[in-house]
């Protein structure tokens, strides 16, 4: 009979135990409902508590909790759409009012995704892509301006300078958020704007222009290689010319020089007796005929003269 | 298992399959009786003795909660804790690097192997603008521990998660304040320098127990449809510099080689020059030698020389024609080299 009493009695412990005592864990904070109705204040502090056996537990987590939006496609002031992802953090600060107001996480979430993604979408179509690509401190060096890829660009203003940018657009996203919040019992801590891309066809549209942009670097490479080819050819052509000229000029110079130097030592010698001289080289001249040659002579010429003479003796 | 013990224990009546335990329990205090006591207090004590101890590994922390609120944290070892669920344990990796890849996922890294890497299908998480408006593909690691094993379990509900979406939007938010240009060449590693720093901040202000190690860019490139066009540019680029090379190699080959043309050209002119006077020189001095000797007879050195002369050149001389005067062409022909041309 003993051992069956302790049984029952474990049994019934356990089952009372089960009624009367709730533990609340770290993460979370808790609610005594009794009756349909909440009852006292809030558990937070985690532990093992007691309650009366009809009261139910209500628990709601204490953590700081990821709301993540849809991507939502957005036009912006500029009229380019883009896809905007945002993620916000919230928590449940008033678990009273937010078990009255939304009952549960799933309630609250609904209501967030109203409240964050409007706001987003009026923040985003009021606001050019600029502000929300770039941050407050956007600046461009003097040097990237130069680049001609980028000088090209007609469709963006490089130096627009953000009137908020990034951050402080996030910063206004919250604001208003938690200004058109209802007192719901939630408490939202940020909105970050994970994601920003262009919609395929706009995505389209900036990757022909990327293609274009940089076909055009290319091609400006290949004509400033043509270009720089043409001008050391140009001077190789230059110094070919200069170089020859010199030279033969110089050759021109020696050969003049010594042409004078010869017929200065000809002069000389020849002024001597120009006569003979004549009649000298003449003979030299006849020594140069060469095969093949006709010697015309004139019927009184010496030599004919004397081979006339020959004949008559 | 007591559930069911209980109510069946109270109700006499109960599915007829159960008959038999409702025999042993209800038939009182026979020896079936007791061995199902027994049995139920052994189970229990080895649930008990099972449930009491833990082993924290060396990377790891344990985070110690008796009925839900933290009592402490341990370290690695044997240890052990009040059973029944009463204390409950969980195991943070604090010691452990842990890292977050963004825009592909190391889809096999086993051991003494290559890892290796999947890109495809995180385009969403790479794609981002830049601040001229352009897109770029942006591959990057976020490397952390969990330094407060409390605050990571405790502070969010999902702090990995939470890292992710800040890393997203604080690369996005830096890479967006940059030339795509700049983005593509100088400024890694200032963007992993400022992103770690900004993604600590953010963290921080969760206090999500949470420190950055390190930001590492991989892979950051242009999207894929315009990398053909990126290879392009790089080609031409190259182009360009062989086509400098080539103009600069013909110059290299030509200019040389007309210096030395040059020097050439001058050289023979001063062969010229020399053989030029020599001659000069040479015939000055026959020609007056030859002159000499005329002056002592004048008369008969003239007619021997031009004798001589003629006896020289009339064997190779083709025709010889004689002009008389007054008459109009070429008199009776004296065919000198005719005969002799017979005799040789």
């Amino acid at each position: 009979m003993k051992p069956i009493l302790i049984a029952i009695l474990v049994i019934i412990a356990a089952a009372v135990g089960n009624f009367i005592f709730y533990t609340v864990d770290e993460a979370e904070q808790a609610i005594i409902v009794q009756f349909g109705e909440p009852i006292g204040d809030v558990v937070s502090e985690p532990g093992l508590k007691l309650k009366l056996p009809w009261q139910q537990v209500r628990y709601f987590d204490k953590r700081l909790l990821v709301w993540d939006g849809d991507v939502t496609q957005i036009p912006t002031l500029g009229r380019e759409f883009i896809l905007v992802d945002t993620t916000a953090r919230w928590r449940i600060a008033d678990p009273l009012l937010f078990l009255t107001s939304v009952r549960d996480e799933r309630g609250a979430r609904t209501r967030l995704d109203d409240i964050v993604d409007s706001v987003v979408r009026d923040m985003v179509s009021s606001t050019e892509l600029e502000e929300i690509v770039r941050s407050k401190d956007w600046e461009v060096s003097a040097e990237a301006l130069d680049d001609p890829a980028l000088a090209e660009r007609s469709d963006v203003n490089l130096k627009m300078q953000p009137k908020l940018g990034r951050e402080l657009l996030e910063q206004e996203i919250l604001n208003r958020a938690r200004d058109s919040m209802p007192d719901l019992g939630i408490e939202l801590d940020d909105v970050r704007i994970k994601r920003v891309n262009y919609i395929s066809s706009v995505r389209q549209q900036v990757e022909s222009r990327m293609i274009a942009e940089r076909q055009s670097i290319a091609e400006r490479f290949r004509s400033e290689g043509r270009g720089r080819s043409q001008e050391i050819l140009g001077n190789m052509e230059r110094d070919l010319r200069r170089i020859q000229s010199e030279a033969a000029k110089e050759a021109e110079q020696i050969r003049g020089r010594a042409d004078a130097k010869a017929t200065q030592i000809y002069g000389q010698a020849f002024g001597a007796d120009p006569e003979f001289y004549s009649f000298f080289r003449t003979l030299e001249s006849y020594r140069a005929l060469g095969e093949n040659s006709t010697l015309m002579l004139r019927a009184d010429s010496d030599f004919f003269r004397y081979l006339e003479r020959s004949q008559l003796q | 298992m007591i559930q069911s013990v209980k109510s069946n224990g109270r109700g006499q009546q109960g599915p007829p399959d159960l008959q038999d335990l409702l025999d042993k329990l209800g038939g009182g205090g026979g020896p079936s009786g007791k061995l199902v006591v027994g049995a139920i207090v052994v189970i229990a004590l080895i649930w008990a003795a099972m449930t009491s101890f833990y082993t924290v590994q060396p990377e790891e922390r344990a985070v110690v909660k008796r009925f839900g609120a933290v009592i402490g944290i341990t370290d690695p070892g044997l240890h052990f804790k009040i059973p029944f669920n009463i204390d409950q344990v969980q195991f943070v990796a604090t010691e452990r690097v842990l890292k977050q890849e963004f825009g592909f996922r190391t889809t096999s890294s086993e051991a003494g192997r290559a890892s290796t890497y999947s890109a495809q299908q995180f385009e969403d998480e790479s794609l981002m603008l830049t601040g001229d408006l352009n897109m770029i593909d942006v591959e990057w690691v976020v490397q952390y521990r969990i330094n407060d094993p409390i605050k990571f379990l405790y502070q969010m509900r999902e702090p990995t998660r939470t890292l992710r979406d800040i890393s997203e939007s604080v690369m996005r938010r830096i890479v967006g304040n940059m030339l795509g240009s700049e983005v593509l060449t100088i400024g890694r590693v200032e963007i992993q320098q400022i992103a770690g720093e900004e993604i600590q901040t953010l963290m921080d202000g969760y206090d999500a127990g949470i420190r950055i190690s390190t930001v590492e860019m991989q892979d950051v490139v242009p999207p894929p449809a315009v990398q053909p066009a990126f290879n392009e540019v790089n080609e031409a680029r190259q182009e360009r510099e062989r086509m400098i090379n080539e103009a600069q190699k013909r110059v290299n080959q030509e200019i040389p080689n007309a210096e030395g043309g040059a020097l050439r050209t001058v050289a023979e002119a001063e062969g010229y020059a020399t053989e030029r006077v020599n001659r000069a020189e040479g015939e000055s001095a026959r020609f007056s030698a030859v002159l000499a000797e005329y002056a002592m007879a004048p008369e008969v050195t003239r007619s021997r020389l031009y004798l001589e002369t003629l006896d020289e050149i009339l064997p190779t001389i083709g025709q010889v024609l004689v002009v008389q005067e007054g008459q109009l062409g070429p008199l009776p022909l004296l065919d000198v080299n005719r005969n002799s041309g017979g005799e040789q």
